[in-house]
């Protein structure tokens, strides 16, 4: 039997194979160890490393928030006052500032800062003589709160 | 005024090869359209054989961004370009915080004697005057 035409060999190879392995590869350019460089270990690696991202996403906000009331703890005590009294009052006299910009003004603006922790500090001894003390109304009060509707 | 931040939109692609059909069909028929549409952006046209279609954008901060176009359609194509029309140069990463300020503080930023007393209001038993 004689072949009269020749078979045309179609072959499909995989060319770019470096570029596959460099997509995962660079995510893990600043691991520690084999992790870094073999692709194996590497892929199991970036994989872990973007589950943890993700689930991280909700620990970062109770983790700024810890840090945020450290400092403001810190500032505050500074300037003579605890920090559940600091909030509180605050709160109180109607200071409806987070945590998160009370610590910037910490940082950045002292006196601001001091000033706040000066009304915290006004507020409670109010709250104290409106509790412990007779009926009367000090000069300058705080306490009586304004309602807009 | 609005300035466009995009420099120009330079279309390459081969007048023979089949991947560059939705280019050429983009030439034919859209590139007019688009052209009236935004008469602010500079479009080139080039025909380079042996060449994979692409849509470069030069932006007038100096990025060049240059996008794929092999087996677009003419209307992918158009949707595309008026992507890279509106958008401005800078790199498309992560955003660390949306705010940014080169003086964060007015008041001098606390530093740990802020809070101090110092030499001039203390009474100590070597300040006192003579």
């Amino acid at each position: 039997m004689v072949l009269l035409s020749a078979p045309r060999w179609l072959r499909s190879r995989l060319t770019d194979r470096f570029w596959r392995v460099q997509e995962v590869l660079k995510y893990a350019r600043h691991f520690r160890g084999r992790k870094n460089r073999c692709y194996k270990l590497a892929v199991i690696s970036v994989r872990r490393a973007f589950v943890r991202s993700t689930k991280a996403r909700r620990e970062k906000k109770r983790f700024l928030r810890a840090l945020w009331i450290t400092r403001i703890e810190a500032a505050s005590l500074e300037h003579g006052l605890k920090y559940p009294a600091f909030i509180s009052n605050l709160v109180k006299s109607q200071v409806e500032l987070n945590r998160k910009v009370i610590a910037d003004l910490a940082i950045y603006e002292p006196k601001t800062f001091k000033s706040l922790a000066a009304l915290a500090q006004r507020r409670r001894q109010e709250g104290f003589l409106a509790a412990l003390g007779d009926g009367k109304e000090p000069e300058g009060i705080f306490s009586r709160m304004v309602r807009h509707y | 005024r609005y300035v466009r931040q995009l420099q120009r939109l330079q279309l390459l692609f081969s007048p023979t090869s089949p991947d560059s059909r939705g280019a050429r069909q983009f030439v034919e028929e859209a590139a007019m359209d688009f052209a009236r549409q935004h008469p602010d952006v500079v479009l080139y046209v080039s025909p380079r054989s042996g060449r994979a279609p692409v849509l470069m954008a030069e932006y007038l901060n100096g990025t060049v961004r240059e996008e794929l176009i092999n087996s677009k359609t003419s209307e992918e194509i158009v949707q595309l370009a008026t992507k890279l029309a509106r958008q401005s140069g800078l790199d498309i990463i992560r955003i660390r915080k949306p705010f940014h300020t080169d003086n964060p503080s007015i008041q001098g930023q606390w530093h740990p004697l802020t809070n101090k007393p110092s030499a001039l209001t203390v009474q100590g038993p070597r300040l006192q005057p003579k």
